[in-house]
Formats: structure tokens, C-alpha cells, sequence
């Protein structure tokens, strides 16, 4: 897939979720239309729309920003009272979500149709003139809560005004307290809201350092209650929850009257208005306790002057029978019309839904072209990349049972005294095949599941060096190829911060200036080249540049003055031994450190972080062409067939893919070179490492030794043992957190006996033991 | 050493954008987060040298978080900088009251972000 | 201020350095709560080395399980016995003996040469910031819960061990001496 369609397919991904989550907010307002609308709804709206204005506008897709822009506007508006909901601002925020899913559709397909970017227009102009301002108050009520302003200060425009509806609706207020530990308190919290929620509003969270407790926190929730004091302690019984009343003073004039007997507090006596046979007349919204059907007012205010059939009623869903509409009765529509029955706009269109319910299931009237499919537009499921190491593991757990089972069929085949056993043991053993077989394709499939292009990276580091070029005063072309290479998605993550740092060096570092490059008749503009190539179970990514390369000679002049290395060690390097001097701790090769790049930490932490990937660099570079820098890393890392192999009585396993060959050899073909030990291969000279003895363990006599040949990019390295077991598929746990820093070892495994089992890391090793080859030089 | 910058934003999109135009300033290293409460977690265990927070945000807000940090002892120190939504002048405000040291709007330039953590993080 | 110092000013709170505002609302102006949290005792679990009673806050224990099979970690320092697999998770198990001069070497309990481990011995899992870890004990002790009046500072003297010891809890006739994990852990 091209860039700009992986770009593309992420964005419809990610706005369609969005969409969904707007979408199951605004059915809930739409199927509590005769209610009070939910803030909670509304806010969630809002954030929707604001998110989707912002996803839109990273990915260039004008339409949508300017709509969700306007919806975002008109949310906020309501969220924060300066509008009321009604019915005729809920359809447009309907129509306007159907406007979305329309431009979605449109965008998932690459067009950008005249008319529906004419109907977006339209629907914005809706959406800015939309509405009235509720009525204005003359007195805040908020002055009339006993909160101190230090409290007050800490809330946002949008949960004064959640506190000032509860005061002047007159809902007891509460301070709620609990303290949690500060390891686990999110769940505390979640939990103690799960409780709040059907009991009122939460309508603050405040955090408190809670003296006393290092390992403690305490938070403050503001909550609107709509049940008694009573009801209240009772919900909260067995949480860690405090309940402190906030005192709010009674209205000057003949406000609202509160919905619920007051908290008591201490100093203030309740406020005589509080008997509710003496509450203001003039407040008909106070009257509608809890959530009271929509009828209900209808029959009891029957002084108030509301038109006995609002048009908008008549459209609003259940309950439309109630009104007596002069089609009563007909509430059939159309199969097929999105969940929110609203397609009846005019006495006529009754009939007309019920023919087409009968012959198509589309709506009749104006059959809108771009009518929006429930069907979701992306094929792409998100999954935490957590779910999918569990079922890698449960892979890995099968796959030991299966080595049971195999043996177990091996056994009966071989040992099997009757007839019958033995053929029992070879149905067994080719029924074990045919799981393994499976077994493999679903451990495959798993580990697709979890590759991404490395391109995701690639994508951002281009956007990279614009900047650090300008910064720099380098002009530079970027050209990067093989983004489609995949690699497991925790690879990908992890390449990012190396590739940035390879990439600044070469800007920073190799490039030269466009004078300078004219002057030794190179052209202007500099190239920085990043490319990835699939080899096998190994991915290559190189970095390279047309720059001035590295100065051997300052290299070996740096390395020696900051001792890295002895006189005699170097004289005996090759050039590209040399060369990979730059990755050692504490190798910078400028004097003056640029600027940009507050550089002198870098390859070598670029160089540790491949480690971990089980991951290693090489350098080339010839003094005025260039400089590359090649990246070997492992496909993935999830699992990995390996040899298990002994060594003094421990168990290793040693991953198959750096494994090039395994040899027996006599104590005797052991040669010692300069007081090195060698083997010769083939009439090369192959360094050699006891296994046992750089590990430190007792050593024990053997006869012969087994060689792990081991081998990534040019480096190759024999690695002596005792015993080999034989092969398994491992799940490699990570030694990560504590452990992160042991050298050679790069995770464990569980072999199936209950046994933990270390994995060796092949990339360190071949290190060491390059590196203890040029310590004893 | 690196500066040490925690980002305390609930949209991805936002979050990712922040961190990345933090990211590309050279030696500073950014945690994101999507929440407070993730915020409130994180403090005690690792030292920020600075703190860029949203307003607007589901568990606590970012004014709550501002006034938490500079109210405790221990991070008291450590300079916040708020980003908002356009028309958010009174969050904004309270927030710069409760201690802030800067305020960006959304949408903002990397530029200016940029120029806001060399005024804070020194030397940088 | 170092961290230890900042942990034990965060433990030895005082009520004179808060803050107005927020922290006077969230704590209650009227100051009683404050002291009352004060006085109200913490939990530690108690546990054997040696001859030695010692103790941790219990916040910070994660659980507590029998010795299990043990891997060691080739050219680790000598405090870390092995590696543990405890239902799947991999966690580092130290021998804190060493760093507190109770032993000269550690016990060879990994490996293929290691016996069988003492019938009272458990691993501590501890939460520390660098990741959980267990702690080999020699035996439970139990739970203890020492007001903060019951436990005294260690005088700056005997601060050697690397800023393990955090403190003294007296309990009866009991002595506890109390580890900072974070310190006792720390590499």
C-alpha cells in the first residue's frame, strides 16, 4: 500500500471510531428528548467533535475540519448553558452527523463531491445561526454557595457553569473526600464514581496531597446529588468516601426552590423555603422531579400557554401516539431508516413510508445518493498490542504441549511391545503433525497481526529533517524506500529514536554546506538516503548520505586520546574495525559540539538501543563520498525458534536465526593465535568463545565441544558448549525492568519443566567477543 | 542530562502532535500522557523539569493539576505551561493565576512552542 | 535534600509547612485531622534475617510466596540469587544479607548444585520504582503496626549501609529494624 493510503485507511480508522462514539452520545440525548439532557452526553459530544476536528486537520481533510469545527462551536455553546437543547438543535446535530458519515464515505473512496460539499456548507450555516440563549439571570448563583476561592479558581469555564445549573436548580451539594493509595488510586476512583453516577453529578475531581502518606492521595469530588442525604450515605457504604455538605445561602427573591431537602450544615438552619407545598409557582421546570414522562406536564400545567401540538413533537419517536396526530395510530416506517425514527416531516409522508416499507427499503421521497450506509467503512479492528502478546503467549504454551504430545507418540512408537501400541503410537504421532501444522499458521497469523510497515516511521523522520536541515543551514533531499517492509509493531516503535539520531548525525555531521559542496564540485543540495530491505528473517534499514564521510585519522587520533583504545590495538584494527570505534561510550568526533545536536551521547546509545531489538549496526564510510550506517534487526521478536543448549549443568537456548552452523570439534583443532583461541573454518579463522568460561561457571572436562556458529551482518562467532538438546519455539520474556542492564542474556523462557530458562542475546555476545579478541591483542 | 518534559493531554492526536514538536527539540525527552490522574501517578517517580497541560480533560482538569503542582512542596518548582482551545480566555486566565508559566493556543506553531521550553529549560 | 531525606520529610509530615488554599480544604482547616493521621499507625510486615527482626511498610509488599526454582544470572552482582518465574511474570530475587553485613557470600540456592531451600524461607515481592522484586527472607514474622511515636530515626552514625535502614520501630520489647525497599533494592 502507498503511504498516503496507509495514511488515508488510518484516518478513516480513527474518525470512524470517533463518529461511533458521537454517535452513541447523540442517541442517547435523541431517545431522552422529553428529558433533561444529560451533560455528561453533551460533553461528550463535544469532545467528539473537537477530537475529530483536530484528527481532520492533521490529515488535511478541509470539509471535515470546517464542519466539526462548527459542530465543535454549537457544542460549546450548550455545554456551557449559553444554549439550550431543543428539539430543533438536536436534529441539526443529527443531520450534521449524517453529514459527517457522508464525507467519511466519500473521503474512504478519494472523491470530493460538489454536492455534498455544498450540503456542508449548508449544514454549517445551520449549525453557527442555530438557537436562542437560554434566559438570562439576573443574580449568579453561584455567589450564593459557600466555597472558597481557591476552589472555585480551580475549575474550568465548563464546570462552573455544571456547578452554578446545580446551584440555582437547587440540588444539595456535596464535598465528597476519600483517599486512596497512590498505586492504584485511579481504580478507587473509577469505582467510587461508578457509585456517584445514578446518585447525582459529579461535577469536579480535585487531588490533594494527603499529609501523612508518601504512597497516598486524596481527592475532593464536587457532587450534585439528586437523592437524599440518606440515599446518599447509603450508596456510598463501604467505600472510603467522607461526605461533607456545602452550604448554599437561599435565593434573595422567589427563585427556584430546591429539588431535595438541603445538607445540613452546621451554622446555617434550612432556609424556610424549603417546604415544597410553598415552592414559587413560577418555576414549572423545578416541578419536574426526576424524569418524569413527557405527558405528565402536559396534563398538570394546564395554565401554561404551550401549543397543545408543537410541530416538533409530533416527530419526536415513542410517545407521538399521545398526541393524537391526525394519522393516529400509523407508526410504521421504513426498514432500513437509521435507529432514530425521525424520516416523517410532513402529515403525507406517513403513507408514503408505509408503501415503501413494503417494497424497498430505502426511504422514500428525495433518495439522497450519498445515503449513509450502517455498514462501517473501515475493515481495520484496533487491538492493544497487550492482547496479542497474551495469545502469543498462549501460542507459546501450546507448542509445549505439543513437544509432550510428540513425545509421547515417539515413545509409544518406539517402545510399543505389541502390535497395537505401535500402531496407536503412529496415529498419535501423524495426528501430533497435523497440530503442529496448525500450530504454525496460527503463530504465523499472530505474528502478521502484529506487523506494521516500518514505513509509519520513515513518515515522521521525513517531516524531520525539513526541520533539522533549515535549522542547520544544509540543504538537503530526503529519499526514503522499502517503507512497505513490515517489521513486528514493538520493532517499529523502538526504531524511531536510533533512526532520529542517525538521521541528525548525517545532517548534522556528514552533510556540508552548499558552498562547500559546490566548491569540491559535488551538487548543492546534499542526499540522505533511508532505505529498508527484507532479507530473510532479517530486515535491512540503512541511513546513508553523499557527505564528507568520516576522517579515519581523527578517529583513531579521538580514540586514543580519550584511551579507548591502545596504540598497539589500533595498529593491528582493519579500517572497518576502526570505523566502529565511533560507537563506543564517549566517542565524539567534533571538537565543538553543534547547537543543534548536543551530541557526544549518541551512537553508542544508538548502538545500545538495537541491542535490545537483538539488533546490530554497522558503519561504512569513505572520506568525501559518504558515510552509511546498515541496521540488521529481526523481523520480530514475539517467537523464536532456538536451540537449547548445556553448559556446566545450565540450560540456555541460543535463537535459530543468528545460528548459522553447529560443529563438533576435538579439544586439539582448538588453535591459539596471539592468546586468543580460533577455529579454523574452512580455511577461515573463526574466533571462539567458551560459553562456560565468559559466563564464569565451574568448568567441566568434556571430550569435545559443541560449536554454535553464530553470525549477524559480517560478524561471526563460535560459540562452545557442552551439550545440545535439540530445538523448540520459545516466547521470550524480556529481563527488562531491573535486570535491563545484563549483559549477554537478552530475556528467558519457560521450556515446559516448570525451569526458567535464559535466552542468550547473540548481537552481545558477538560483541564481547569481538571485543575481547581486540582486548588481548 | 536531558530536560525532562511531561505532557498531560486526553487527545491522542493533540498528544502526539505536542510530543513530537517537543521531541524535536533537541535534549529534551517527553512523557505523554493521556490524563491527570496518569500525571498524578507519574510525579512522584520520575523528576519533570517541566509540565505542558491541557484544561479541558476528563478526570481532573488541567487547572486542578496546576494548582496540586504548585501547592506541593516538591514540584512546586517546576514550570507548567497550558494549551487551549481558542475562546478559552477564562480557563486560561485562572490558569496563569494558579501559577503557570506560559499559555499556548491550539492550534499553535512548533516555533512557538519551542520558544516557550528555551525560555524555561535553561540551558537549553 | 536527598531522596531518602525527601522520603522521610514526606512520612514525618508536619503540619506547619502546608499550604493554604486547596491543601486546607482538602485536609479540613480545622487542623484535627492532621493530627489525628499523625498518630495513626503504620502497617509493616516483620520478617527474620539472621538473627535479625526486620520490617518494611506493607504498601509496599506485593505478596509473599515459597522459594521456587531459581535461575541465576551469569556475571550478575553477588545479590542476585537468580530469576523467578512467578505465574509467567519474571521477577529478579536479591539476597539483601550481603548489603546489610549479616553474610559474607550468598546462599547457593540457584543453579544446578543449589539444595533444597530452608522450610521457612520466602520471597518477598516487593514494589519498588525500578520494577518488582523479590527479597529472600528467612522466615515471616507478620504484620506490625507502629505509630509513628513507636519509631525512631536511625542516628546519622549508623546510616552506613547504604541508606538501607531507615529507621527503628519499638514494639514491647521488640525491635524492628525498618528498610527502606527502595534503598535496600537500589543497585
Amino acid at each position: 500500500m502507498t503511504p498516503g493510503g496507509k495514511a488515508l485507511a488510518e484516518f478513516v480508522a480513527e474518525a470512524t471510531e470517533i463518529l461511533d462514539a458521537l454517535g452513541r452520545d447523540l442517541l442517547a440525548l435523541d431517545e431522552a428528548r422529553d428529558q433533561e439532557a444529560d451533560p455528561e452526553h453533551i460533553n461528550g459530544i463535544f469532545r467528539a467533535a473537537h477530537s475529530l476536528k483536530g484528527l481532520s486537520g492533521l490529515f488535511g481533510q478541509e470539509r471535515i475540519t470546517q464542519l466539526a469545527h462548527a459542530a465543535e462551536d454549537l457544542l460549546d455553546r450548550l455545554r456551557l448553558g449559553r444554549l439550550t437543547l431543543d428539539d430543533q438543535v438536536l436534529d441539526a446535530l443529527v443531520d450534521a452527523l449524517d453529514t459527517f458519515q457522508s464525507l467519511l464515505g466519500e473521503t474512504s473512496r478519494g472523491e470530493e463531491g460538489e454536492d455534498l460539499t455544498r450540503r456542508t456548507r449548508a449544514m454549517e450555516d445551520r449549525l453557527a445561526r442555530m438557537g436562542s440563549p437560554p434566559p438570562v439571570v439576573e443574580e449568579d448563583p453561584l455567589e450564593r454557595l459557600e466555597l472558597d476561592a481557591s476552589v472555585r479558581a480551580v475549575f474550568t469555564e465548563y464546570e462552573e457553569h455544571r456547578l452554578r445549573e446545580n446551584v440555582r436548580r437547587g440540588v444539595a451539594l456535596w464535598r465528597v473526600r476519600a483517599a486512596f493509595d497512590l498505586s492504584d488510586f485511579d481504580k478507587g476512583l473509577a469505582d467510587l464514581n461508578a457509585r456517584l453516577k445514578p446518585l447525582g453529578e459529579v461535577i469536579s475531581t480535585l487531588p490533594s496531597s494527603r499529609p501523612g502518606g508518601a504512597t497516598g492521595i486524596a481527592f475532593d469530588l464536587i457532587f450534585g446529588a439528586k437523592v437524599s442525604a440518606q440515599e446518599l450515605e447509603a450508596g456510598l457504604q463501604g467505600t472510603p468516601a467522607e461526605l461533607e455538605p456545602l452550604a448554599v445561602r437561599p435565593p434573595q427573591d422567589g427563585e427556584d426552590g430546591p429539588a431535595f431537602d438541603l445538607p445540613r450544615s452546621p451554622d446555617a438552619a434550612p432556609p424556610p423555603s424549603e417546604t415544597p407545598d410553598t415552592g414559587p409557582v413560577t418555576a414549572p421546570r423545578a416541578k419536574r422531579k426526576k424524569k418524569g414522562p413527557r405527558s405528565q406536564p402536559l396534563a398538570l400545567e394546564a395554565g401554561e400557554t404551550r401549543p397543545l401540538l408543537p410541530v416538533d413533537t409530533a416527530t419526536s419517536g415513542p410517545g407521538t401516539a399521545l398526541t393524537g396526530a391526525p394519522s393516529s395510530g400509523v407508526t410504521a416506517l421504513p426498514l432500513g431508516s437509521p435507529p432514530r425514527m425521525r424520516a416523517v416531516e410532513s402529515p403525507s409522508a406517513t403513507t408514503l413510508g408505509l408503501q415503501s416499507a413494503a417494497s424497498a427499503p430505502v426511504p422514500a421521497g428525495r433518495p439522497r445518493p450519498e445515503e449513509t450506509s450502517l455498514r462501517s467503512l473501515t475493515q481495520t479492528v484496533r487491538v492493544d498490542i497487550g492482547r496479542l502478546d497474551g495469545l502469543i503467549n498462549m501460542v507459546g504454551e501450546l507448542l509445549l504441549i505439543k513437544a509432550n504430545l510428540q513425545r509421547l507418540a515417539e515413545t509409544s512408537r518406539q517402545d510399543g511391545t505389541v502390535a497395537l501400541s505401535k500402531l496407536f503410537g503412529q496415529e498419535l504421532s501423524r495426528e501430533t503433525r497435523q497440530l503442529e501444522r496448525k500450530l504454525e499458521a496460527l503463530q504465523e497469523g499472530l505474528l502478521e497481526a502484529r506487523m506494521v510497515p516500518v514505513g509509519q516511521v520513515f513518515d515522521k523522520l521525513a517531516r524531520l529533517v525539513r526541520r533539522i536541515a533549515r535549522e542547520a543551514g544544509k540543504e538537503i533531499d530526503f529519499v526514503s524506500t522499502g517503507g512497505e517492509v513490515e517489521l513486528d509493531k514493538l520493532i517499529v516503535e523502538e526504531l524511531s529514536d536510533p533512526l532520529m539520531h542517525l538521521i541528525r548525525n548525517a545532517i548534522d555531521h556528514g552533510a556540508e554546506g552548499p558552498e562547500a559542496r559546490l566548491s569540491v564540485g559535488k551538487p548543492r543540495r546534499a542526499l540522505l538516503r533511508l532505505r529498508a530491505e527484507q532479507k530473510g528473517n532479517h530486515v535491512l534499514i540503512s541511513v546513508s548520505d553523499d557527505g564528507s564521510g568520516i576522517d579515519e585519522s581523527r578517529v583513531r587520533e579521538v580514540a586514543l586520546s580519550r584511551g579507548l583504545v591502545t596504540a598497539s590495538q589500533i595498529s593491528e584494527m582493519t579500517r572497518r574495525e576502526l570505523l566502529n570505534l565511533i560507537f563506543l561510550p564517549g566517542f565524539s568526533t567534533r571538537s565543538s559540539v553543534s547547537a543543534l545536536s548536543g551530541r557526544g551521547v549518541g551512537l553508542d546509545v544508538v548502538k545500545n538501543n538495537l541491542g535490545n531489538l537483538s539488533g546490530i549496526i554497522d558503519v561504512w564510510s569513505e572520506r568525501g563520498k559518504g558515510t552509511a550506517f546498515h541496521l540488521t534487526l529481526p523481523v520480530t521478536l514475539a517467537i523464536v525458534r532456538a536451540l537449547v543448549v548445556g553448559v556446566s549443568g545450565r540450560t540456555y537456548a541460543v535463537p535459530l536465526n543468528s545460528v548459522l552452523e553447529i560443529l563438533s570439534v576435538q579439544p586439539q583443532d582448538i588453535r591459539t593465535v596471539e592468546r586468543r583461541e580460533v577455529l579454523d573454518l574452512r580455511g577461515q579463522t573463526l574466533p571462539f568463545l567458551r560459553l562456560g568460561r565468559l559466563f564464569l561457571l565451574p568448568e567441566r572436562e568434556v571430550n569435545r565441544h559443541f560449536v554454535v556458529v553464530v553470525g549477524l551482518a559480517q560478524q561471526r562467532l563460535g560459540i562452545a558448549v557442552d551439550e545440545l538438546f535439540g530445538q523448540q519455539d520459545i516466547v521470550t520474556k524480556p529481563l527488562g525492568g531491573r535486570l535491563s542492564g545484563v549483559k549477554g542474556i537478552s530475556g528467558a523462557t519457560d521450556l515446559g519443566n516448570r525451569r526458567t530458562v535464559l535466552v542468550l542475546d547473540v548481537a552481545e555476545l558477538l560483541e564481547e567477543g569481538i571485543a575481547q579478541e581486540r582486548r588481548r591483542a | 542530562m536531558k530536560f525532562k518534559v511531561l505532557i498531560v493531554e486526553d487527545s491522542k492526536v493533540s498528544r502526539e502532535h505536542i510530543a513530537a514538536a517537543v521531541e524535536s527539540v533537541d535534549g529534551i525527552e517527553a512523557v505523554a500522557t493521556a490524563s491527570g490522574f496518569e500525571a498524578l501517578k507519574l510525579l512522584p517517580r520520575q523528576r519533570f523539569d517541566l509540565i505542558i497541560t491541557d484544561i479541558n480533560m476528563p478526570d481532573i482538569n488541567g487547572l486542578e493539576l496546576i494548582n496540586f503542582v504548585k501547592k506541593n512542596p516538591n514540584y512546586r518548582d517546576v514550570p507548567l505551561i497550558i494549551i487551549t482551545t481558542e475562546g478559552r480566555e477564562q480557563d486560561r486566565t485562572r490558569g496563569m493565576a494558579l501559577g503557570a508559566a506560559g499559555y499556548l493556543v491550539k492550534p499553535f506553531q512548533p516555533e512557538d512552542l519551542e520558544a516557550l521550553l528555551r525560555r524555561f529549560l535553561k540551558p537549553l | 535534600m536527598s531522596r531518602f531525606e525527601a522520603l522521610l520529610d514526606a512520612f514525618f509530615y508536619r503540619p506547619d509547612e502546608d499550604v493554604s488554599g486547596l491543601m486546607d480544604f482538602a485536609a479540613g482547616s480545622d487542623g484535627l485531622a492532621s493530627r489525628v493521621l499523625e498518630e495513626e499507625p503504620t502497617e509493616y510486615l516483620a520478617f527474620r534475617l539472621e538473627a535479625e527482626c526486620y520490617a518494611v511498610p506493607i504498601l509496599t509488599v506485593r505478596e509473599i510466596c515459597k522459594v521456587p526454582l531459581l535461575t541465576e544470572i551469569p556475571r550478575s552482582e553477588p545479590e542476585l540469587l537468580g530469576v523467578m518465574n512467578l505465574r509467567g511474570e519474571l521477577l529478579p530475587v536479591y539476597d539483601i544479607k550481603l548489603r546489610l553485613r549479616l553474610a559474607d557470600a550468598p546462599p547457593l540456592v540457584a543453579g544446578p548444585d543449589a539444595g533444597l531451600p530452608p522450610r521457612a524461607a520466602r520471597i518477598l515481592v516487593l514494589k519498588t520504582d525500578a520494577g518488582p522484586a523479590g527479597v529472600w527472607v528467612d522466615s515471616v514474622a507478620g504484620v506490625v503496626r507502629l505509630k509513628p511515636s513507636m519509631v525512631e530515626l536511625s542516628p546519622a552514625g549508623l546510616r552506613g549501609d547504604r541508606d538501607c535502614v531507615a529507621g527503628l520501630g519499638r514494639k514491647g520489647s521488640q525491635l524492628y529494624i525498618l528498610l527502606d525497599p527502595e534503598q535496600a533494592l537500589a543497585p
